[in-house]
């Protein structure tokens, strides 16, 4: 124990110690204590002194058994004490040391106490922060890692270590670490990316494929940047991410999308999404070909006004809007349109609403079918059922004209035999007999008359020659002079020289006779017979005009009749209802026809088409 | 045999007329047959006898196929003639067309006349059973 001076000096030297350091003897009463320790424990030196420090500072009877190990079995210890105090919590380390006289006798404690309140903060702080990063990456599936250069050593975090499907306490290597990479893209580039970084200060980040532990193959965003110390390189940091998912989705995101885009692209329809102010922003292959463009983007944005003219554009505008408006699609309307290069397309339109999360229309899908090559080909169907229908017809009548003729001849032939088989009178028998003769010889006419028909409509494919239309005239004019003289008659050819016409040569000899020797016969008694011939051409076919001054005919009630087989409409002994059949028969197998005009007492005109496309 | 006052037969085959003359013959006792070689000759000269006397020939044999007037033509202008006498018209045809066939209903339908089709030859039973009056 020292003695009363010395324990003065010593009580002065400590006040002054810059450390905040007490002495206690061994029943813990405080002996000295430096003034930084009496601030930092709030004590008034005049009352602190002497009395227990457990009774001054309240601390705990662990911290009371403590300090009594250090008493007893002479040994440091440090430990830390937390306390409330009016600005807050504070932390205090202890570091306390048995107290020995000149004799290594125990005679207290030294102890010296140290405010770490801040550090204990800061340390809160950082474990706070660290949790914080730890729940970030679990949840980003983010991983870290750092490779100490200096060191030559690879620590991944936890998270890092899960996604590489490793043991918690695994420790790579950086070749082990770049050995996870799959062959080929993926290791190549991360080795060269590394060694950029460590070499060339050069960061990188890059979407690559590792294989993990386990063998899973999988998609990572892996992050990478040198650390410098020194402006030297000392390690590489960075992170290292799953996105397994998110490039899978990815992928099969462009997997649908290309599908999508492949189906209406080769799809043999016109496809387009508008928006609400019917601008196109979506167009497929056959639309784009179909407005004559090679390049999407000259198309895209563009409204009907640009695309089309503007009686087109204002009709089109006008069916979007109703489509949007009513959300009712137009289903396969059948729609003529005329693109800007003047060509008109028939399509089958449709036209549907595209709706938005609210059920409004922001837009319609339209789909246009292109069927103009099928209307045509209806048309031409259309055209040839005709044709058929008409033939079929000619082949109904004809039948009827032959069945009803030789029908006639041989229910006289049967009659007639029924006749003779009863008859007495040999005079009367010879009388039949004659009249048997005649139905046989009418027979015989019929016959050939039939079998003219046939030949004309059997030889359809006769070829056709240029013949000039003046000359053929003139050339039946000389066959027919003495005929013509004998009835006074007058032939006006008003054709012109050069007039050419594709027709069958005996044909047309044979239809201009007929024309002209019926205009003759049936001429008005009261003035000399005139037939004037001249010719025109329209568009297709050339009209050859045949009108005379005759007696005419009435159109209303023999129109129908008027080229019929055996059907005659003038009282005349050389009627025989032939010539205009066969004459029709004539040029309709040309595919020509002709057409009738007539006036009872002014005359008769016959126009012949003579058609020039066949 | 039976009494048939007047009979006409329109057709534009001599022959056919001269065969239907000659089993009339047979058949019937009738002063007056008289024949046409086509419609229009036919309907005037039955018109212009109405006119005069108020008669009707009592059975008309009429052909379809004649030039001119056809036999649905003279059976137009022949309905028209003013009588509440009944007529019997007997057509006869070698048509087979059954236009012509439908024709001859519509007709029937018309007219208070007796019409009847008959297709050639006829032989003389036949005559004999169709000449008789409305």
């Amino acid at each position: 124990m020292p003695k009363g001076s010395e324990i003065a000096d010593h009580k002065y030297l400590i006040k002054q110690l810059p450390t905040a350091t007490a002495f206690v003897n061994t029943d813990f009463e405080l002996v000295y204590a430096s003034d930084k320790w009496l601030s930092q424990h709030n004590q008034n030196p005049c009352e602190a002194f002497g009395k227990r420090i457990d009774y001054l500072y309240h601390i705990n009877n662990q911290l009371v058994n403590t300090l009594g190990d250090c008493i007893i079995d002479k040994i440091d210890r440090t430990f830390e004490e937390c306390k409330y105090d009016p600005s807050g919590k504070k932390w205090f380390e202890w570091h306390c040391n048995p107290w020995l006289d000149s004799k290594e006798n125990v005679i207290g404690l030294i102890i010296r106490t140290e405010d770490v309140t801040q550090l204990k903060l800061s340390e809160i702080n950082l474990g706070r922060l660290r949790s914080k990063l730890d729940i970030i990456s679990e949840i980003g599936k983010i991983g870290s890692w750092e490779y100490d250069l200096i060191a030559d050593k690879v620590i991944w975090c936890g998270v890092t270590r899960k996604i590489h499907e490793v043991e918690n306490n695994f420790e790579p290597t950086l070749e082990q670490g770049v050995a996870f990479y799959k062959e080929g893209y993926s290791k190549n580039l991360i080795s060269m990316a590394v060694h950029d970084a460590l070499t060339k200060g050069k960061p990188y980040s890059e979407k690559l494929q590792i294989i993990t532990a386990k063998g899973n193959e999988i998609w990572v965003q892996a992050n990478g940047t040198p650390v410098y110390e020194d402006n030297r390189i000392v390690a590489l940091r960075g992170t290292f991410q799953d996105i397994n998912d998110k490039v899978k989705s990815e992928h099969k995101t462009k997997a649908n999308e290309t599908l999508l885009r492949t189906l209406i692209d080769n799809l043999p329809l016109n496809i387009y999404i508008k928006d609400k102010e019917s601008r196109k922003i979506l167009v497929n292959k056959a639309e784009c070909e179909y407005l004559g463009i090679s390049d999407v983007n000259e198309i895209l944005g563009k409204n009907n006004f640009e695309l089309y003219d503007k009686d087109i554009a204002e009709t089109l505008n006008r069916e979007d809007q109703q489509v949007m408006d009513t959300l009712v699609p137009i289903l396969n309307k059948e729609s003529r349109i005329r693109n800007k290069n003047g060509e008109t397309t028939t399509f089958l339109i449709s036209k549907i609403p595209l709706k938005d999360e609210f059920g409004k229309a922001n837009g319609i899908v339209g789909i246009s079918h292109d069927i103009t090559k099928l209307k045509q080909n209806e048309a031409k169907l259309r055209d040839l059922v005709n044709v058929a229908s008409l033939q079929n017809k000619k082949l109904i009548n004809f039948a009827h004209i032959v069945s009803h003729n030789l029908r006639s001849h041989t229910a006289n032939f049967s009659m007639l035999l029924e006749f003779l088989v009863d008859e007495k009178d040999e005079k009367e028998k010879q009388n039949i007999m004659g009249m048997l003769t005649n139905a046989s010889n009418n027979l015989m006419e019929t016959l050939e008359n039939l079998n003219e028909v046939v030949a004309i409509n059997t030889n359809i494919g006769l070829e056709k020659k240029p013949i000039a239309l003046y000359d053929k005239i003139q050339v039946v004019e000389q066959n027919l002079t003495a005929f013509l003289k004998s009835h006074n008659a007058t032939i006006i050819n008003d054709v012109p020289i050069d007039a050419i016409i594709q027709v069958v040569p005996p044909y047309i000899e044979s239809i201009l006779m007929n024309f002209i020797t019926n205009a003759v016969k049936y001429s008005d008694p009261k003035r000399p017979p005139l037939v004037k011939l001249s010719c025109r051409k329209t568009s297709g076919s050339t009209i050859l005009s045949i009108e005379d001054n005759g007696l005419g005919i009435d159109l209303k009630k023999y129109g129908d009749k008027l080229f019929g087989m055996y059907k005659t409409f003038h009282n005349h002994k050389d009627s025989r209802g032939i010539g205009l059949y066969i004459t029709k028969n004539q040029i309709e197998s040309m595919n020509g026809r002709v057409v009738v005009c007539s006036e009872v007492g002014t005359g008769t005109t016959f126009n012949i088409y003579f058609n020039e496309e066949d | 045999m039976k009494k048939i006052d007047s009979i006409c037969i329109i057709d534009d085959d001599p022959i056919t007329v001269f065969g239907m003359q000659k089993m009339l013959s047979l058949a019937v006792d009738c002063p007056q047959v008289e024949s046409f070689v086509n419609g229009k000759t036919a309907i005037e000269e039955i018109k212009k006898n109405f006119k005069n006397t108020g008669k009707l020939p009592e059975v008309i044999f009429l052909d379809l196929n004649m030039p001119i007037m056809d036999g649905w033509q003279f059976l137009d202008e022949f309905v028209k003639i003013p009588t509440s006498e009944k007529i019997r018209v007997n057509i006869i045809t070698s048509s087979i067309d059954r236009h012509d066939k439908e024709k001859w209903k519509l007709y029937q339908k018309k007219t208070h006349h007796v019409i009847d089709y008959n297709e050639k030859p006829l032989y003389k039973a036949e005559v004999a059973r169709i000449t008789k009056k409305a």
